[in-house]
């Protein structure tokens, strides 16, 4: 559906953009996730045709995207990471509006006004000025602006900064139910939850470059551990911090030791061992490990940062 | 006390850092008052170079005296003939010389009828045609010619006089004959004997020093100066009529400078991103924002008109059609003028800025406020290039003229030109320029 082949953007001297390649399939909901600065945004601008690369290509649906190419972007909705709404307007005029520059017929354009208002919630709200909206309202209203001309493919450029986690969960629905509708959805963020519980593919991206890309199942087997063991620190345990940096790189993060199994590790042997030293098992739990810490294996720096 | 110090530096901190706050506070005095101080004496040059169409017809020396010291007269740029429809040169006479300020090529006439001296004559006569489209420069030009006729004539009339005097009564007698002359002009204009006598009675009088002021009186009854509008006449109130355009000019270029700006708040809110991100091109957001403040412009300009023909009579219904089309292309330059000032800045703060700047600049210096014959030759030339003068201009000659299409072409030709080479170096500027980035 969205073809991206060797694509290099700069700013000035700096390469937002380092020879990138991707392809991304119909009704996939694909996650970009890096850090602030990665090119996450750089990359959603040149798939709708906001900026021209140096070099590479971009192709939606077989069509080739540029900043000159404007009947494509009919096939493309882009949720901005701004607001990108007219605050003195209210959420009918704003949505009339960005409609009518889709070229959506008058009576099909109201209703499909009517029909997304309903969906996010913001019905009953669609004479009052925008400006008068919560930040998760706005968010919402925000979203569906982008997608009264029916797209193919939704671009959505952290469409959660700033939101409450109730709206939050509302826009996840709300995505997600389109893209069980049919529609390829590409989502850019640097929270992990949020590509681990949407995405069914994730490419991590950083310093302009995709250092891994597949499922999140699939990412998470580059990593050389299973299993991260978080265990509880306390006088007992804080005396076992050697016997514990036997089984792999042991981090100190705020209560607690959180362990990264290197080398032979035996979950057996290690209970065994922790049962000798006098920890008791309801100290150690067992988590999968996250996207966090494969970026951190990958880059040695956390997403957030 | 401490806590309000700290507050103190961060203010001067803040405001230091805002390189274009700083340049307009500086900058913006810093223009006004050097125009200001040029137009109202600063420099002590008084008005310069106002055109004036002078005809002599008398062969009196103190006609020809008059005409060299209007001549060299740093207030007028006298003028003396004009270019018929050949091209070529031809001298002015009585009716020319009148159809010559008609026109609007000279804001006021002098004639020296051929009667207005001679060796019997108890006074001057002269004639004074003017259109007061500038109120304020003609009365001015009025005071300026009575100053310089006054300061030739008394001491020609003096030494006439007692040269006569000397000659038929002798020396001796003479005195007697100056004395009783002064006497009888003291009985009856009430101007001291002493003041006539002086040798510098002449240069008195033309200084208009208080002292003299009852010698004007007098003069002013020697010297007579037919006077006569030949323009405006008929309008109700020539006053709004004059001013209407200069305020709706400097209004307008505010309103359109804001809106051009507009582009900056797009941008920063993010709709610039979606619009760019629709089937919308640059060039598509450039030209709507063109027609909206186009129209805008049009708009405004029409309702401050409308305004002044409710309040105060401005007559903007006999020639329409001609204030239609110079309120049009004053519009689309002074969008051009907003464009181009978005098109240079960075920010919305620096486009208003600049434009405050420019605006207050080229309205001073258009002529919106004070006649541009006050003011130094080199402002002068400058305010040729504004679109202010060239708007103004055109208001006045349809509402006080009341010209025709072809006598608006020139300032149709001049807005709109300036328009199109302004906007393509906006559109230009706006391609290589990161508002739409």
């Amino acid at each position: 559906m969205v073809s991206i082949k060797e694509i290099t953007k700069k700013f000035s001297s700096v390469i937002a953009l380092d020879n990138i390649s991707l392809d991304i399939q119909r009704q996939e909901f694909f996650g970009l996730l890096g850090p602030n600065g990665a090119g996450k945004t750089t990359l959603m601008n040149l798939i709708v045709g906001y900026l021209n690369a140096e070099r590479g290509t971009v192709t939606v649906g077989g069509d080739a995207v540029s900043q000159e190419s404007l009947d494509i972007r009919k096939n493309i909705g882009f949720v901005p990471q701004s607001l990108a709404l007219y605050d003195e307007m209210n959420a009918q005029e704003n949505l009339e509006m960005f409609g009518k520059l889709f070229g959506v017929p008058d009576t099909v354009l109201k209703q499909r006004i009517a029909d997304q208002l309903k969906a996010v919630e913001l019905y009953e709200r669609r004479n009052d000025k925008v400006k008068n909206f919560s930040g998760g309202m706005k968010r919402r209203l925000n979203i569906i602006a982008s997608m009264l001309h029916d797209p193919k493919v939704l671009l959505c450029d952290e469409p959660t900064v700033g939101v409450d986690p109730q709206s939050r969960n509302a826009i996840f629905d709300f995505l997600t139910g389109l893209n069980k509708q049919g529609k390829t959805v590409i989502y850019t963020t640097h929270y992990m939850e949020e590509a681990e519980r949407l995405c069914s593919r994730i490419a991590i991206i950083d310093h302009g470059k995709i250092i891994a890309l597949g499922t999140t199942d699939e990412l998470l087997e580059k990593l050389p551990y299973e299993e991260t063991i978080m265990i509880t620190r306390n006088d007992v345990t804080s005396k076992h911090e050697a016997l514990l940096k036997e089984f792999g790189s042991l981090d100190d993060v705020d209560d607690h030791y959180e362990l990264k199994p290197t080398g032979e590790f035996k979950l057996s042997k290690f209970f065994a061992r922790m049962e000798e030293a006098g920890v008791k098992y309801q100290w150690i739990e067992l988590h999968r490990p996250t996207l966090e810490a494969l970026f951190l294996q990958l880059t040695g720096r956390r997403l957030r940062d | 006390m401490k806590t309000i110090i700290q507050l103190f530096k961060n203010s001067y901190r803040i405001f230091w850092n805002d390189k274009v706050g700083v340049a307009l506070t500086f900058l913006v005095p810093l223009a006004l008052m050097s125009i200001f101080g040029s137009i109202f004496g600063g420099s002590g040059a008084g008005p310069q170079g106002i055109r004036l169409a002078v005809l002599n017809q008398s062969s009196a020396a103190v006609a020809k005296d008059i005409e060299n010291a209007l001549d060299t007269s740093k207030a007028f740029q006298t003028i003396k003939s004009y270019t018929d429809e050949h091209g070529k040169q031809v001298a002015f006479d009585s009716v020319s010389i009148k159809e010559y300020v008609r026109a609007g090529s000279a804001s006021a006439a002098l004639i020296l009828p051929s009667d207005a001296y001679s060796d019997t004559s108890l006074g001057l006569n002269l004639k004074f045609y003017f259109d007061p489209k500038n109120d304020i420069e003609i009365q001015t030009t009025k005071g300026l010619i009575k100053q310089i006729v006054f300061s030739q004539f008394p001491s020609i009339i003096a030494q006439s006089g007692f040269k006569q005097a000397d000659r038929y009564l002798g020396t001796k007698s003479g005195e007697g004959f100056k004395r009783g002359i002064a006497s009888t002009i003291n009985k009856y204009f009430k101007v001291d004997t002493n003041a006539i006598l002086h040798p510098d009675f002449s240069k008195k009088l033309s200084t208009g020093s208080d002292s003299t002021k009852k010698s004007f009186n007098f003069m002013d009854k020697i010297i007579r100066i037919e006077e006569q509008q030949l323009v405006g006449q008929d309008l109700k109130n020539p006053w709004a009529t004059r001013s209407v355009g200069g305020w709706a000019m400097t209004f307008l270029l505010f309103t359109l400078t804001a809106s051009s700006s507009s582009l900056f708040e797009d941008r920063k809110s993010g709709v610039m991103l979606r619009l760019l991100t629709s089937p919308v091109s640059r060039v598509h957001i450039l030209w709507s924002k063109y027609l909206f403040n186009m129209s805008l412009g049009i708009i405004q300009l029409l309702f401050m008109f409308v305004a002044g023909w409710l309040l105060f009579d401005v007559d903007m219904f006999s020639n329409f059609v001609n204030l239609l089309l110079i309120i049009i292309a004053a519009s689309m330059a002074c969008t051009s003028f907003g464009m181009l000032l978005a098109a240079f800045s960075q920010t919305r703060q620096q486009a208003q800025g600049l434009g405050t700047f420019f605006i207050l600049t080229m309205s001073a210096v258009g002529g919106a406020w004070f006649p541009t014959s006050f003011m130094p030759p080199t402002i002068q030339f400058f305010s040729k290039l504004t679109i202010v003068y060239w708007s103004m201009d055109g208001f006045l000659e349809v509402l006080w003229r009341g010209v025709g299409f072809s006598g608006i072409l020139p300032n149709l030709g001049i807005l709109i030109g300036v328009s199109v080479a302004v906007s393509i170096i906006s559109v230009r500027r706006f391609r290589r320029g990161d508002i739409f980035s």
